[in-house]
């Protein structure tokens, strides 16, 4: 104890005070008072004592008041009150220790005593002092971690996407519930190119915003790799080498990831420690994906992950999902559990896959009782729509180099799609116009460097419109977003500029552009009436 | 894809056959040039034959007519198809250079 510590002596008798204050100069620093007034003064005062020797017997306000006064005011409540009491006046200390007094002493005082007493005390007084301190620290540490917990939340919720990609081959919806605690669930879904889309589930160890990190890193990793590697077991091996440097968190993470090749309905699957995704069959029959391909990511570098490959057929469904839903547990500690997540969905039909994660969510927060949810939630489910021969027939995707007279070859190509598919001439012509006009913008302004590259050209029917969908590696560039010419300027003041990308704005009934993974997509719908 | 080219009435026509679009309008374009070059006052362009037309296409029609205006002379075009007709009006070239349903009506708009 650094500080000094203060005692004060209450008592009507000078002799007595006297005494104690020169028994206990040498190690205190010692106030007086000669009654109880002056008593609840000095304790009230800037600079309170650290213990006071009361007696009881005084004149006016005796030392019970005095007591019970000093309890009752916050300010002085803490301070201890060792009662200083005449021998054999036993019913005395009761009624004193009853009404917060520390302890007593008896007179004839003993030096001794009253030093060891007073000794005790203080360093109790010390003790509590130190414990709402501490106390105090915990409530703010706390305040922090609840403070971090919200960012790390909010990370997660900002990095997993709600618009879902799709086709008339497959339909997939994805949900996330994080708990009150932030766990580490994600999940993403992306098109990798005009046949190939890329989904996965993941759930990191860990809390708060080194979890939401982890799981950001984790994401972006899988992305940029899967956008030039087929392969998810060399996906995930690439993923786990990176996430395993320099993890001084030791945080990990599982993961299935899938790559579906929408037009075959082949999906190659790589499940690193992540539990088993049920998949359902159209007639009904229910598979679960047990196969293992390694470890947790981030816990073994080096460690080379396998993959397999489901075959999807048309009606298919396959749910994946975080051990969140299956751990969820009611108050009285039973399992949500597999068997009634399977019964779920293998009853469910007619429905889509936003209804069927929809109802699982809500089966799962029924089962719990509200307000109870511990840990993360993440349900993905993914239908097969697909039916492969037909949907060839109508559908040509290929590839052409960046060369303007390659276009001739893309409009030949079409050409002849639209003969088989009875497409006006109209319509043909503008959709050649289209091609022509867009194609030459990428092979002249998309890149800047003397390589080839390759441009994938995907012209669907899709019930009564033609959906033309252009992929390029080239710098990022939204056309559609370029101004509108001016269409009223003379001959004289007249340009060329944006014209082409002007005329397709306006004769197609729907366009579209984005970036997808170092590619530019521009997607154009064109309703049509067959011949 | 090929181009006609011919005299109709003492007016130069360009007919292009097939697609006029950016890999086949440079040929439009140096029939157009050679022939303002060699003294052509006037360009009827003749879409009976076109399939389509890009911006590249129009890209032609407009540096016709800025060849010709200084000259005092005109480009006009005839027998465009219905997508043809759309991409004229919607670039605002219906407004620049006078479209007609018949060649016959087109050349005499010339002389």
């Amino acid at each position: 104890m650094d500080k000094i510590q203060k005692i004060l002596v209450v008592d009507d008798e000078r002799l007595n005070i006297n005494l104690l204050v020169e028994l206990l100069k040498p190690s205190y620093k010692m106030m007086a008072a000669i009654n109880g007034q002056q008593a609840i003064k000095a304790a009230n005062s800037n600079s309170p004592p650290d213990l006071i020797l009361l007696d009881i017997m005084m004149p006016e306000m005796d030392g019970y008041e005095v007591c019970k006064q000093l309890k009752n005011d916050p300010k002085t409540k803490d301070i201890p009150i060792i009662f200083v009491t005449a021998m054999g006046q036993e019913e005395s200390e009761a009624k004193g220790l009853d009404l917060g007094a520390a302890d007593y002493l008896t007179k004839p005082i003993s030096p001794a005593i009253v030093e060891a007493r007073v000794k005790t005390q203080l360093a109790l007084k010390q003790r509590h002092e130190e414990l709402k301190s501490a106390y105090k620290i915990i409530e703010e540490q706390k305040k922090r971690m609840q403070n971090e917990l919200d960012v790390g939340r909010e990370i997660q919720l900002a990095m997993v996407p709600s618009i879902f990609p799709a086709s008339h081959m497959y339909n997939i919806y994805a949900s996330l519930e994080p708990a009150r605690e932030v766990g580490g669930d994600f999940y993403d879904v992306f098109n990798i190119d005009e046949e190939h889309v890329c989904f996965c589930v993941g759930d990191v160890s860990g809390k708060g915003v080194p979890a939401a990190l982890f799981m950001a890193m984790a994401k972006t990793l899988i992305k940029s790799r899967a956008s030039n590697d087929p392969s998810t077991a060399s996906i995930v091996t690439h993923v786990n080498d990176e996430l395993s440097q320099d993890n001084e968190g030791c945080l990990f993470v599982t993961l299935f990831v899938c790559i579906l090749n929408t037009l075959t309905g082949k999906v190659l699957t790589t499940n690193a420690g992540h539990n088993p995704p049920i998949l359902r069959r159209a007639n009904g029959v229910i598979e679960l994906l047990k196969r293992l391909d390694g470890p947790v990511v981030a816990a073994i570098e080096g460690f080379a992950y396998k993959e397999g490959f489901v075959q999807l057929n048309k009606g298919d469904s396959l749910l994946l999902f975080t051990d969140g839903v299956t751990e969820a547990d009611t108050a009285h500690g039973e399992f949500y559990g597999d068997p009634r997540l399977v019964s779920l969905f293998e009853n469910t039909e007619n429905r889509s896959p936003k209804q069927m994660v929809e109802q699982i969510l809500s089966d799962v927060h029924e089962f719990e009782g509200q307000g109870r949810q511990a840990d993360d939630i993440t349900v993905m489910v993914l239908d097969y729509l697909g039916e492969m021969q037909s949907e060839q027939d109508k559908t040509i995707s290929f590839q052409v180099t960046n060369a303007l007279n390659e276009i001739e070859k893309v409009v030949d190509l079409f050409d002849e799609f639209a003969t088989n598919n009875k497409v006006n001439q109209k319509v043909k012509s503008t959709i050649s116009m289209a091609l022509d006009d867009l194609l030459t913008n990428v092979v002249s302004y998309a890149y800047n460097d003397e390589q080839q590259h390759k441009i994938g050209v995907r012209i669907s029917v899709v019930e009564s419109s033609i959906v033309v969908v252009i992929t390029d590696d080239g710098m990022p560039f939204n056309p559609f977003q370029m101004e509108n010419p001016n269409t009223k300027a003379s001959i004289e003041e007249r340009d060329m500029g944006g014209l082409g990308i002007h005329l397709v704005k306006k004769m197609f009934d729907h366009v579209a552009y984005h970036r997808n993974i170092e590619k530019n997509v521009v997607t154009l719908v064109k309703q049509f009436t067959a011949k | 894809m090929s181009m006609e080219t011919k005299k109709e009435q003492g007016v130069f026509v360009i007919s292009p056959i097939g697609r006029l679009d950016t890999n086949t309008s440079p040929d439009a374009e140096r029939l157009i040039v050679e022939a303002i070059d060699s003294g052509e006052k006037n360009v009827v362009m003749d879409y009976t034959s076109t399939e389509y037309i890009s911006s590249a296409g129009l890209r032609v029609v407009l540096k016709t007519a800025k060849l010709l205006k200084p000259k005092g002379g005109v480009i006009v075009v005839c027998n465009g198809n219905e997508q043809i007709t759309e991409v004229f009006e919607i670039s605002g070239f219906s407004g620049m250079v006078a479209s007609f349903n018949s060649l016959e009506e087109a050349v005499s708009s010339l002389n």
